[in-house]
């Protein structure tokens, strides 16, 4: 999987970066809108990770220019301007999201797992989770073919932590992907607690979990068995 | 009142008291002119009898025993009268009198000029009559005729004033109507000059376009520096989150480390939100906003509601809706309006206790629309109540950090869609927040 990380905060493209590698994916950084666009001919990537300031040209001119020319990579757009109308116009000109800064790194991860199977939607993907099968398209997760019923946050907590397995994953980062920020971080950190509670049970009726790891005093991880 | 129809009654006013004036002064006017005419026809004729006599003695026109002289013309209008005065020493003045004469049994206004002479060593009287009563219907004719000739020119004079002040004042009202009614704020002014030869109003056009063009530069320099102190502030925020979670993912590093790097992650979320809260604020008050929409509060409400069921399942809380009238606020911004309901909801969560109870309502007051928001959570002291909107207050310390921007972002709102907010509270027992929208402003 080939992604191209279009960011002139060299720091930041730099964690983007060491992030999506460990995460698996070939990134290259272009450090301006001129280099991007020339990387984007000689190259096929399935992302571009767009930053909207950059030092040359805007952004949404690149997202223009790309869609012109028909490249068929799928498009982030990410900003630290407060602009809400750069949401919708990053959205018409037919990016397939949008991410405010500072946003969490498991976060972009999983929002190019969400554009994946967008855009291969067909196939059925289950995900196996410790013997829990994890049905995403029908929002179904079922253990030995016994169903189990889970709320819809509950849901895309037991996803989120499955998309991350073998990797902790914080309080706050759990929340700003189940909440975005309805409330304030600190304290939605405790209901993230609170789900794990209801969802252990659950899952724990069926089969001993001792692979929902709790990371003392920081988070949770999903181990392999 | 408008400064055109100002003008048209000053003038309608204004030449009716010369109408009014001068039609007082018409009669006088008249007159004056008539017996001025008159008096001199008189003299003249007084000086030719004279000259008669000198002439031709007295003896000539005079009756032979009392040496009296009278004369009538037959319509009675002039007569002349000359007769001697007994014990009269001196000549008498010459006196002009309007006197009513009879003549032949019939009485009728006279003018007469009476004027004394001495003829042979006797003293004589000459009176010299002219009727008025003819002058004086010829009188009333002139006066009426020049009156209704004054009134219908000042009539005529209104239309013509009250047309060019039309006319004169029409850039003043292009101004008014094009420029200033309706330009909410700078960026949407209408800077299209005004045609006009007044020097006064291209002064006042110019002028008013220059001030606006600076208010709409300032304006935008605002808008764009919330944006870059935005872009400023949340890009090293990104970085130093990026890096704190590639290091929280390093297998190797202590449990100690991993507090300290989520601790500093959860620091910078603040940060952000902080950030977020302050420029959101500003924006608001910068009307960067539009209120172009149509908002039904009932169901703004029940979307809230359903947004918070998990919070409130947690906390084990129960909200009641019991009696929620339909209403729709025109001209508001959805979002905006959803924030300000969800922040003091949020409060009402926060600051409840377990096992606790929020109820919503919102109904047609009079010529409010009420929506009140009460929770049973641990309230606010009464010298506390009158802060709670400024930014960065915060009381309930034994309760969740926050940092008070919630409350000034509803105040905020709230401000910018004109409501009234106010706010009850019982230390222990719990908050009501009250949310007034004028009725008025919709039909």
């Amino acid at each position: 999987m080939n992604v191209l990380i279009v960011e002139d905060e060299r720091s930041l493209s730099h964690e983007m970066e060491i992030y999506l590698t460990k995460q698996g994916l070939h990134c290259d950084v272009a450090f301006t809108g001129a280099k991007a666009l020339e990387m984007m001919w000689v190259n096929s990537y399935d992302f571009v990770l767009l930053d909207i300031g950059l030092p040359d040209t805007n952004g949404f001119e690149i997202l223009k220019e790309a869609k012109k020319n028909a490249i068929d990579s799928a498009f982030i757009v990410l900003t630290a301007r407060s602009e809400t109308d750069d949401k919708i116009l990053g959205l018409d000109l037919g990016a397939d999201d949008y991410l405010a800064k500072p946003f969490s790194l498991p976060e972009l991860h999983a929002r190019m797992q969400a554009i994946l199977r967008r855009k291969h939607g067909l196939k059925v993907q289950i995900i196996d989770i410790n013997g829990f099968m994890m049905d995403y398209q029908n929002r179904t997760l079922t253990y030995e073919e016994t169903p189990v019923v889970l709320t819809k946050k509950e849901f895309d907590l037991l996803h989120y932590l499955a998309l991350h397995k073998g990797r902790v994953l914080s309080r706050s980062q759990l929340t700003e992907h189940i909440w975005g920020d309805v409330m304030d971080d600190d304290y939605d950190s405790n209901y993230i607690d609170v789900h794990v509670k209801n969802l252990r049970k659950k899952l724990a009726a069926h089969a001993p979990i001792e692979w929902f790891e709790t990371v003392r005093g920081i988070g949770y991880r999903l181990n392999a068995q | 009142m408008k400064l055109q129809l100002k003008l048209a009654i000053y003038n309608a006013l204004s030449k009716a008291l010369v109408v009014l004036a001068f039609g007082a002064l018409m009669p006088f006017i008249v007159e004056k002119v008539v017996y001025n005419h008159i008096d001199q026809r008189l003299k003249a004729r007084t000086s030719k009898v004279l000259r008669i006599i000198e002439k031709g003695g007295l003896n000539d026109i005079a009756r032979e025993s009392d040496c009296t002289f009278e004369s009538y013309n037959i319509l009675k209008e002039e007569f002349i009268l000359i007769e001697p005065l007994s014990g009269m020493k001196d000549v008498k003045p010459t006196v002009i009198t309007n006197e009513e004469w009879e003549i032949d049994g019939e009485k009728l206004n006279h003018r007469i000029i009476r004027q004394s002479f001495i003829y042979d060593n006797q003293i004589y009287s000459l009176q010299i009559g002219e009727g008025i009563d003819s002058l004086n219907k010829l009188k009333n004719t002139i006066g009426r005729v020049a009156l209704w000739a004054t009134i219908l020119t000042i009539i005529a004079s209104i239309f013509v004033d009250v047309g060019y002040a039309r006319l004169l004042l029409r850039p003043l009202n292009e101004i008014v109507e094009r420029k200033l009614k309706g330009t909410k704020d700078p960026v949407h002014f209408n800077d299209v000059p005004v045609q006009t030869t007044t020097l006064e109003f291209q002064q006042l056009d110019i002028s008013l376009t220059e001030l606006m063009q600076r208010i709409k530069s300032a304006f935008l320099t605002e808008k764009e520096f919330i944006s870059n102190v935005s872009h400023e502030l949340q890009t090293p925020i990104s970085i130093l989150k990026s890096r704190f979670e590639n290091m929280l993912m390093d297998e190797k590093i202590d449990d100690d480390v991993a507090d300290k790097l989520d601790d500093s992650i959860r620091k910078l979320n603040r940060m952000s939100k902080i950030i977020k809260s302050l420029l959101m604020i500003s924006k608001i008050d910068n009307e960067q906003f539009l209120k172009n929409e149509t908002v039904n509060i009932k169901a703004l409400l029940q979307e809230i509601v359903e947004d918070f069921q998990e919070h409130l399942s947690t906390k084990n809380i129960r909200l009641y809706m019991q009696h929620l009238d339909d209403f729709e606020f025109p001209n508001a911004n959805r979002t905006l309006l959803f924030t300000l309901f969800s922040n003091i909801i949020t409060n009402a969560i926060k600051y409840n206790v377990e096992n606790g109870q929020i109820d919503i309502s919102a109904s047609k007051q009079n010529d409010v629309f009420v929506v009140e928001i009460r929770d049973t959570g641990v309230g606010i002291v009464k010298e506390n109540l009158s802060h709670i909107f400024d930014r960065f207050k915060k009381f309930n310390k034994s309760t969740e950090p926050s940092f008070g921007l919630g409350l000034a972002i509803v105040k905020t709102i709230s401000d910018f869609h004109r409501l009234t907010l106010s706010v009850s509270s019982e230390a222990n027992k719990g908050t009501t927040f009250r949310v007034e929208f004028p009725v008025s402003s919709f039909t």
